[in-house]
């Protein structure tokens, strides 16, 4: 294919351009323009141009007057919690499945991809009733446990991808140098399979961040809600404050616009193969 | 390939027996959990639960809701898949071509699958808001009535397809992109060469040699789509009249607000089952040990 191209064809094709990029990024433009709006503007003034000086009013009042703060730490800290236990367990499986002989090994790889198709909602059911008769419902420990059930097939299942194509020669080398099978692990597989780490955090914190059902199921106070079901709750309520729900959807997707910026090769790569379940 | 002999094998394989028994526990566990539910009755989750046998299963096969759940799920995930397939592959088409910026529109492109569901639903909710939305002052300022976004059966129902396909037709455009570059070339350059069109060398160099790849996109957005729960919840609650609610919704209101968790776990068992049959054909048409080949 070749750059010269005759006037229509390129004015077409700048066209269709243009209307991928408007249909793509106009509701998240009008999602942050909204959140940077003063409130007493925002039903009069439906230009798509900003007025300056922007106002961080919204932010303010969302920051001031709703658990957001809180709800915010309950994301984080369950997000981390989901990432670590993700990537420890799945390691452990990955590797010695691939590198160890054992019955059973194909069957345990495809339930993994089996059970990475189950919807959320099918497991949240009887997920709430297993904690509710074990007094943990309404706990961040079981929002982690239930965000587990979705990280850790796609974890393994990546995990394998990648140990299966690492060449077995370069432990096998370092173990015999005097390594035993956990240093020559430590010391020659994790520092080389350090893509697929960050590959899996990624997708375990973004399913972790991201996820709605599990948190709308199994919590229900407020403090203890994570972001997503804690800016939906206002949802219900008469009267909403649109510009402090834009602003408060604007700082839900800025941690993964920023991970997306500086980790976009990880993210293509893990999109590619599926990696977001939805 | 090893045996477990020396004793830094055996602490690996008691770390591999304890993560291997908790990801299986993580996730038979509920899905059994599950299917013995919805042979008792209990009114609530901390209630005694009492045995029904099949009396759930009749009851539910035999509930008109069911069925039109049924037919709402297939509507909505058949129109959405229509939608994003043929959106996506046409995004890919254009994304695969040479021009200047293309990392930043591919970018761009791809943004609306990372947003959470909660955002995604949120935005559109206020841009589709009766009074005030962006989409509600466009079509008033074009001349047309005050429009009812959620308000009939059909709007409502548009609008949730509207929303996922927005949400998801990135997935598509991703994959097939991906896929388009394992085209050989070769093949472009012979249909050229017998003077072959753009459009004929979509229908029958392009398509035919990712029928595979599409196989794939059309089985993974059918499992995800017929089980959406969190986009149509947030957007319509299954309303109005119950004109979206599918069975996710349904089982969620018997289960939660009908106080009937026998016949909610009866809905997500029966999912369970059409979801297998979905999941099967997948690994019927893609088994393991040619992903491992390639």
């Amino acid at each position: 294919m070749s750059l010269s191209r005759s006037l229509p064809s390129r004015i077409g094709l700048g066209a269709a351009i243009l209307l991928l990029c408007a249909w793509s990024f106009l509701p998240i433009y009008w999602m942050v323009l909204s959140s940077l709006r003063a409130p007493s503007q925002l039903f009069r003034d439906p230009s798509l141009v900003p007025a300056w000086p922007l106002s961080l009013e919204s932010y303010r009042e969302l920051l001031g007057t709703t658990d957001y703060l809180q709800q915010f730490a309950n994301s984080v800290i369950v997000a981390l919690c989901v990432v670590a236990i993700t990537l420890v367990i799945s390691i452990v499986v990955a590797y010695t499945i691939t590198r160890y002989r054992m019955p059973g090994k194909s069957m345990l790889v495809s339930s993994m991809l089996f059970a990475y198709m189950f919807p959320p909602l099918l497991l949240a059911i009887p997920l709430l009733s297993i904690f509710a008769s074990v007094g943990l419902s309404d706990t961040l420990l079981a929002v982690i446990v239930a965000h587990c059930t979705l990280t850790l097939p796609l974890g393994i299942w990546l995990f394998w991808g990648f140990f299966k194509s690492m060449p077995f020669e370069l432990e096998e080398a370092a173990m015999v140098d005097g390594c035993t099978r956990i240093g020559a692990f430590v010391s020659v597989v994790l520092p080389l399979s350090l893509p697929g780490v960050v590959t899996v955090a990624i997708f375990s914190f973004l399913l972790s961040w991201t996820d709605y059902i599990f948190a709308f199921v199994l919590l229900s106070s407020d403090d203890q809600k994570t972001l997503p079901v804690g800016l939906a709750s206002v949802l219900g309520t008469f009267d909403v404050r649109w510009g402090e729900v834009m602003a408060g959807a604007t700082l839900i997707a800025l941690p993964l616009f920023v991970m997306f910026v500086f980790l976009s090769r990880y993210f293509i790569q893990g999109l590619a193969a599926g990696a977001t379940k939805g | 390939m090893r045996r477990f002999s020396t004793p830094s094998d055996r602490i690996i394989l008691a770390m591999f027996l304890a993560a291997v028994l908790t990801t299986a526990g993580l996730i038979l566990v509920p899905v059994l959990h599950a299917i013995q539910l919805s042979f008792f009755t209990s009114a609530s989750f901390v209630d005694e639960p009492s045995w029904a046998g099949l009396d759930n299963y009749v009851r539910i096969l035999s509930d008109g809701d069911f069925w039109h759940a049924l037919r709402v799920g297939v509507v909505f995930a058949g129109f959405a898949i229509l939608f994003q397939v043929v959106l996506g592959i046409l995004f890919a088409l254009l994304l695969n071509m040479p021009f200047r910026g293309r990392p930043l529109v591919r970018g761009i492109a791809v943004l609306p699958y990372l947003l959470p569901t909660i955002v995604v639903a949120l935005t559109f909710q206020w841009m589709l808001d009766g009074s005030f939305g962006l989409f509600t002052n466009w079509a008033m300022s074009l001349g047309f009535a005050r429009p009812a976004w959620f308000e009939t059966p059909w709007a409502a129902l548009s609008m949730v397809i509207l929303v996922s396909v927005w949400t998801w037709t990135p997935f598509v455009t991703i994959t097939f992109l991906a896929a388009l570059q394992t085209v050989p070339r070769s093949l472009y350059e012979a249909a050229r060469v017998d003077g072959a069109n753009a459009w004929y060398r979509f229908w029958h160099v392009t398509i035919p040699a990712l029928a595979p790849v599409l196989t794939v996109i059309v089985l993974l957005r059918s499992i995800w789509m017929f089980n959406k729960f969190d986009i149509v919840w947030l957007l319509t609650k299954g309303g109005p009249l119950s004109a979206t609610e599918h069975l996710p919704i349904l089982a969620y209101r018997r289960a939660f607000t009908q106080f009937d968790i026998g016949g909610g776990a009866t809905i997500a068992t029966i999912s369970f089952l059409i979801l297998s049959v979905l999941i099967f054909i997948y690994f019927h048409f893609f088994p393991l040990d040619e992903k491992e080949r390639s």
